[in-house]
């Protein structure tokens, strides 16, 4: 069956239009040429727009404002929500590994899909969703460069239609747990006792301890500031007006800038974690650095008691 | 054409070429559909005189069942739509998964409360909130002072709103009707209970329908005329506001115009100090008068915006607006009614366009409870009304 699969898939990089028969059943499924799957880590709308036929091409919306998939999505696509699906609905963690596997079931993702993710607010959420999908150790997930932002402002296609797949029985094999970081590795950190570099993510402010989170967003640590030793690269830093992440190039400056050039094992952190996903993804996907990220962030290292803060601003919590 | 006449068409040309403006901005075709949508809103509340609290008066004091029955199909319409719209979103309806920022609110005393404030809101003042809307432009002497008082009665209900949510809200069952009983089920159950009431208010109406009955105009032109100057038959009104409610929630967020009274109450209340800062839960639960807003630019602004100049537009064309000033006693009528109307549309989570009506499209339970406190109190008061005139 494996084999039949993968040879269908190589037909489908190579050939013209081809129809395959597939075991047990006369199932039978013609496929046009399709240009061949990028190898990066990024693909781009034009060859979403081409590919929203494959059949080994599964894309998947990871938004952050509710509404969104529902009234209009990229044709084809599943709605994932981060704060149901893809984190645990009762601990502070990620989804289960059992849950996950269910998940992906459901959407009939099978060894060989392509799993394309792509959302609104510049992909924060669907990086975020490729680190998890990263931690359970999927073998092929794409970011959708540009995200929702830029297929809408190509006034590509949108539908509001729910698409079923056939379920599919995924199953995790290996738990890749080198990509997050935890408390005790930030305040390793922070204390000079382990060589990995901090970047911070967040807004300058947030990070000089201005301000204890954006506007309109509760504020949730009860100390401002940031890590001792971070360095503050603000997300948008790695992105182009578009919405489409900087040339690896480009990039590389972006960071060298700061120290961080990849001879070190670096560690994302922002207040809750998606958006230093953003950057985690840019650096060790687009870069190939070693690059764990710290989900806790803010949220978690700024409400610790007893570790190291620095807060230039020197605002105080709770004073008036 | 008279003048007024003139302004009216002039003005719904205007109207419309802004949709064209609107459409290039960040996020237009949201805004310049809200627009439009907002213009037709306006246009066929003044046209059809769509009034909750009007149309329940009528029946109650004079038996006139058509306005009741416009209500009945507006519900209809929405609740069928709404199975179409949700059922697409949520294919296998379960309590967990609510369909996303569609109205489904907490069912508590609070809400039978807010039902009850908003009926009597509607008594003294006149009308509900969106008809106060259409009537502002209509010159109306009351409907400036009742949504000043709707502003003042939505600070109330912020400064009360999280004693209430501690005491009731919080707890509060969120029951969406298509999660316990399937779509099916929920569409026949209230399909039942609407079948129900046009049949008994069908039955007890007062017969005068023969006398009413009008010819079609024989020309275009007398067509035309008759578009401005007769009253649109009620059930159009009621097909209109229910097809209205169903398509907004293809493109927005949920049919509702409390939105931006209520933003605007919340922040000066906070700079007056008497709305607190930290309104516990608040945002998180889905209704109209919730959502949180930044600017004067956004679909439900632009809702109200053209439901006041649609409402303006069929004002100028039929001659119906007229201006006065008012007297006393209509500033004390609006004001009181409308302090009601907006703590019982802030507590509520929406009016009877938000809760009652996207609520019940939606198969929210919190729609129907809110609709019957409002019912009870709207006849009630109009029969105590009636015998205080004498």
């Amino acid at each position: 069956m494996i084999d039949q699969l993968k040879k269908k898939a190589q037909l489908l990089r190579y050939g013209s239009s081809v129809a395959v028969l597939l075991m047990g059943g006369a199932v039978l499924s013609v496929a046009h040429a399709d240009p061949a799957v990028p190898s990066g880590p990024l693909v781009s709308t034009e060859w979403l727009a081409q590919n929203l036929n494959n059949k080994n091409v599964r894309v998947i919306e990871v938004s952050v404002n509710p509404g969104q998939y529902e009234r209009s999505h990229i044709p084809g696509a599943l709605n994932f929500s981060w704060h149901k699906d893809l984190n645990d609905t009762v601990r502070r963690d990620i989804v289960s590994k059992e849950n996950f596997e269910k998940l992906l079931s459901q959407a009939g993702v099978a060894d060989n899909t392509t799993v394309v993710l792509y959302g609104d607010n510049n992909n924060w959420f669907a990086a975020w969703a490729g680190w998890v999908f990263d931690v359970y150790g999927v073998q092929d997930v794409k970011l959708l460069d540009g995200g929702r932002k830029k297929w809408e402002a190509e006034k590509r296609p949108l539908d509001n239609r729910q698409p079923n797949y056939a379920v599919s029985n995924y199953q995790v094999t290996k738990v890749n747990t080198n990509l997050r970081a935890s408390l005790s590795d930030a305040v390793a950190v922070a204390q000079g006792k382990s060589q990995a570099q901090l970047v911070d993510i967040r807004s300058a402010d947030e990070f000089s301890g201005k301000i204890f989170a954006p506007a309109g967003v509760p504020e949730l640590s009860i100390r401002a500031g940031h890590i001792p030793t971070a360095v503050n690269v603000p997300w948008g830093e790695a992105v182009n007006p578009d919405g489409t992440f900087k040339s690896a190039e480009d990039l590389k400056k972006v960071y060298a800038a700061v120290g961080v050039d990849g001879s070190r094992p670096v560690i994302t952190y922002c207040r809750i974690g998606e958006r230093s996903s953003h950057t985690w993804f840019a650096l060790s996907k687009i870069l190939g650095y070693e690059v764990r990220n710290y989900d806790g962030s803010w949220t978690e290292y700024g409400n610790a008691v007893g570790v190291p803060v620095n807060n230039p601003a020197g605002t105080v919590f709770g004073a008036t | 054409m008279t003048l007024s006449h003139s302004f009216a068409v002039l003005l719904a040309m205007l109207a419309l070429a802004s949709s064209f403006a609107l459409s290039s901005l960040e996020d237009g075709s949201t805004l310049s559909f809200a627009w439009v949508v907002g213009l037709a809103f306006g246009l066929l509340m003044q046209r059809s005189r769509f009034c909750f609290y009007c149309h329940t008066r009528d029946w109650v004091l004079h038996r006139e069942h058509r306005g009741v029955l416009a209500i009945l199909l507006a519900l209809a319409v929405g609740i069928a739509g709404y199975t179409v719209v949700l059922g697409s979103w949520v294919q296998q309806p379960t309590p967990a998964y609510l369909p996303p920022d569609i109205f489904i609110g907490p069912v508590s005393w609070v809400l039978v409360l807010a039902g009850l404030a908003f009926g009597a809101g509607m008594v003294i003042s006149g009308s509900c909130i969106s008809a106060h809307w259409y009537r502002l432009a209509e010159g109306s002497r009351a409907s400036p002072f009742a949504l000043i008082g709707t502003a003042i009665g939505f600070m109330a209900g912020y400064a009360s709103w999280n004693r209430l949510y501690t005491e009731a809200i919080v707890d509060a069952p969120v029951v969406w009707l298509p999660a316990h009983l399937g779509y099916g089920g929920a569409i026949l159950a209230q399909f039942g209970v609407l079948a129900l009431l046009a049949a008994w208010v069908w039955s007890r109406r007062k017969k005068v329908d023969e006398l009413l009955s009008t010819s079609s105009p024989a020309t275009l032109k007398a067509w035309w005329r008759a578009l401005w100057q007769e009253r649109w038959p009620a059930w159009v009104g009621g097909l209109g506001v229910g097809l209205i409610c169903f398509l907004v929630v293809i493109r927005m967020r949920p049919l509702g115009v409390t939105a931006s009274l209520g933003h605007v109450a919340r922040e000066g209340g906070e700079a007056l100090g008497v709305v607190p800062t930290r309104l516990l839960g608040l945002d998180v639960l889905a209704g109209c008068a919730t959502i949180p807003q930044d600017a004067w630019l956004n679909p439900h602004a632009l809702i109200l915006y053209g439901l006041v100049i649609g409402a303006l537009v069929g004002g100028l064309g039929s001659g119906q607006f007229k201006w006065s000033w008012p007297s006393w006693r209509d500033a004390a009528r609006g004001l009181t009614g409308g302090v009601l109307l907006g703590w019982g549309a802030m507590v509520g989570l929406g009016c009877s366009i938000g809760t009652l009506l996207s609520g019940i499209s939606a198969g929210a339970l919190s729609g129907w409870v809110f609709g019957v406190s409002m019912l009870l109190a709207v006849v009630v008061g109009v029969k105590l009304q009636r015998r205080m005139q004498g």
